[in-house]
């Protein structure tokens, strides 16, 4: 029991946004695997537009990546702000009105979407309404985590801290030029930007949304729990140093890389390629220099479960990083693009690298903001297996399904027509679409393991008045 | 392209007030990282950016 810490810091507003990331990956998870089971046998649709793949797929997208993504970049973002920062958090009132209106935003989104109140942007969906709200929200985020960088008693910014500010500078950035739009009425509106203009706005937003969201906020996790969790300082910190600048710098170039061979201005997307593949150099300098921290202690990972979910997930942050420079390369993108191929792309980084980089924080996180020990271990252990697996069967099931299609929708014959209509290429996906939406229930089989997990946690240290100790003892102290 | 010089030829007359606000930015950031680059791989500055890893380890 770490009961000078629970006196010290603002642990309360952590421990809800902890919670709720977990509910949150199994309700997108569940989502998405639903979605994928539309595409495999759609009969499931069950005629009701309310649960259409239109409708529910952006449910999903926005309950992953903003409800579990956004509770985990809170929780992690107040919680190694105060310690490494040796403050309280500037404002926990604050930090209250940012929990409460992501939450109710989250309320909003799954009330909105499957009713096809959308604005048609991916990733960015919801109504401008909502699209103001998460503005406001976003802000008090920002504002707080400065404020209290401003007022720690330590003389460095540790670098997790500079990614995370990072992230939600450029995130309230992002977020508003692209959702800049036209009210017509109180749930339709029309983006400021028309045409290819919009396009490229829509990808500017689209491709951050990965790099600063996706990338730069769970790097800052990456930064703060590989250490903390393997007792061991980060390999090289002026590795880190350039890995933050390389990244900031060059993310803002890549959008148009989703955008060749359209009416973007070809040098606009070819510069938008060339930047992707420098990116390698600071990603995979980022990745070795997290799986370095472990050098000549790699025993650890035989029983240290969480440690597993830390370091598996740069593995997959390092071959999704590799990856997506490669297909955005002008002749590999002619295959992949509108192909399954990108789909297993971003779920090797989102399962692979963000999802798994998350849950070992927040198992690493329940110990020290509950004061017990995890109520199994050996669900964290099969919670791992079930993740990693679920993960594999799905991008190769999508790896295949891709190219079958690239190949498919190319081939032609010697009268130089195509060999294959649409939807012979439809019916040849099937056994890989089953396959996905087989991975995602593995995915998410692990994700329940971890909310039972997660809640028997709660309730140990409920039943065992621990956190309730933990400030007595600091009061008595 | 038959050649690189072709590849590399600009239209500077071409050039609008908005490109040259661009470039200027691009060139002077890209010279910013070059420098910081020096700055943080300079030998002598190892040991002032290494004292800070610890610090997660420290914050119990």
């Amino acid at each position: 029991m770490d009961a000078v810490a629970e006196q010290k810091y603002d642990y309360g507003v952590v421990r809800w946004f902890t919670v709720m990331a977990t509910v949150y990956l199994v309700v997108g998870a569940s989502a998405g695997v639903y979605i994928a089971s539309e595409l495999a046998w759609p009969f499931l649709n069950f005629d009701l537009p309310y649960i259409t793949f239109g409708r529910l797929r952006p449910l999903h997208t926005n309950a992953v990546i903003f409800a579990f993504g956004g509770c985990a970049l809170m929780a992690t973002a107040f919680y190694t702000v105060q310690r490494t920062c040796a403050t309280r958090l500037w404002s926990n009132k604050l930090a209250w009105f940012t929990f409460g209106g992501w939450n109710l935003i989250i309320v909003a989104a799954v009330i909105t979407l499957p009713l096809g109140i959308n604005q048609s942007k991916e990733y960015a969906e919801l109504e401008w309404p909502i699209d103001i709200a998460i503005a406001v929200v976003w802000v008090s985020y920002l504002f707080n985590f400065i404020m209290t960088i401003h007022q720690r008693k330590t003389s460095h910014i540790y670098v997790s801290n500079w990614f995370f500010l990072g992230m939600m500078v450029m995130i309230t950035y992002l977020h508003v030029v692209n959702s800049l739009a036209i009210p017509v009425g109180m749930f339709k509106s029309y983006s400021l930007f028309s045409g290819v203009q919009d396009a490229m706005i829509q990808w500017w937003w689209g491709h951050n949304a990965v790099g600063f969201y996706l990338t730069a906020g769970f790097l800052g996790i990456m930064y703060y729990f590989v250490p903390k969790q393997a007792g061991r300082p980060i390999y090289s910190y002026r590795l880190s140093v350039i890995h933050f600048w390389a990244l900031m710098f060059g993310y803002v170039w890549l959008g148009a890389h989703h955008l060749h061979y359209t009416a973007l201005p070809d040098w606009t997307t070819s510069l938008g390629a060339a930047v992707s593949i420098a990116m390698i150099i600071p990603s995979w300098g980022g990745a070795v220099n997290g799986m370095m921290t472990l050098s000549g202690a790699w025993d650890k990972l035989r029983t240290d479960y969480v440690l597993r979910f830390l370091i598996m997930s740069l593995a997959f942050y390092a071959m999704s990083t590799f990856e997506g420079p490669i297909m955005s390369i002008k002749t590999v993108n002619a295959l992949s693009h509108y192909t399954d191929w990108t789909v297993g792309h971003v779920h090797s980084g989102a399962l692979g690298w963000v999802a798994m980089v998350a849950i070992g924080a927040i198992y690493h996180m329940m110990t020290r903001i509950f004061h017990v020990e995890l109520w199994s271990t050996k669900l964290v252990n099969a919670h791992f297996w079930t993740a990693t697996i679920g993960t594999v069967v799905y991008i190769i099931a999508m790896w295949v399904s891709g190219l079958m299609q690239g190949l498919m929708w190319r081939a032609y014959d010697e009268y130089g027509t195509l060999a294959y209509t649409f939807a012979e290429s439809v019916e040849a996906m099937h056994p890989y679409y089953a396959m996905r939406a087989i991975g995602g229930m593995i995915f998410l089989f692990g994700a329940l393991l971890m909310l039972i997990n997660i809640l028997m946690t709660v309730m140990k240290a409920s039943s065992e008045s621990s956190v309730q100790r933990a400030r007595t003892a600091v009061a008595t102290a | 392209m038959s050649s690189l010089i072709d590849y590399f030829h600009t239209d500077w007359e071409a050039m609008t007030t908005t490109d040259w606000v661009g470039t200027i930015l691009t060139v002077v950031t890209f010279l910013l990282m070059v420098g910081l680059y020096l700055y943080v791989l300079r030998p002598k500055n190892r040991d002032k950016f290494e004292s800070h890893k610890n610090i997660p380890l420290d914050d119990d």
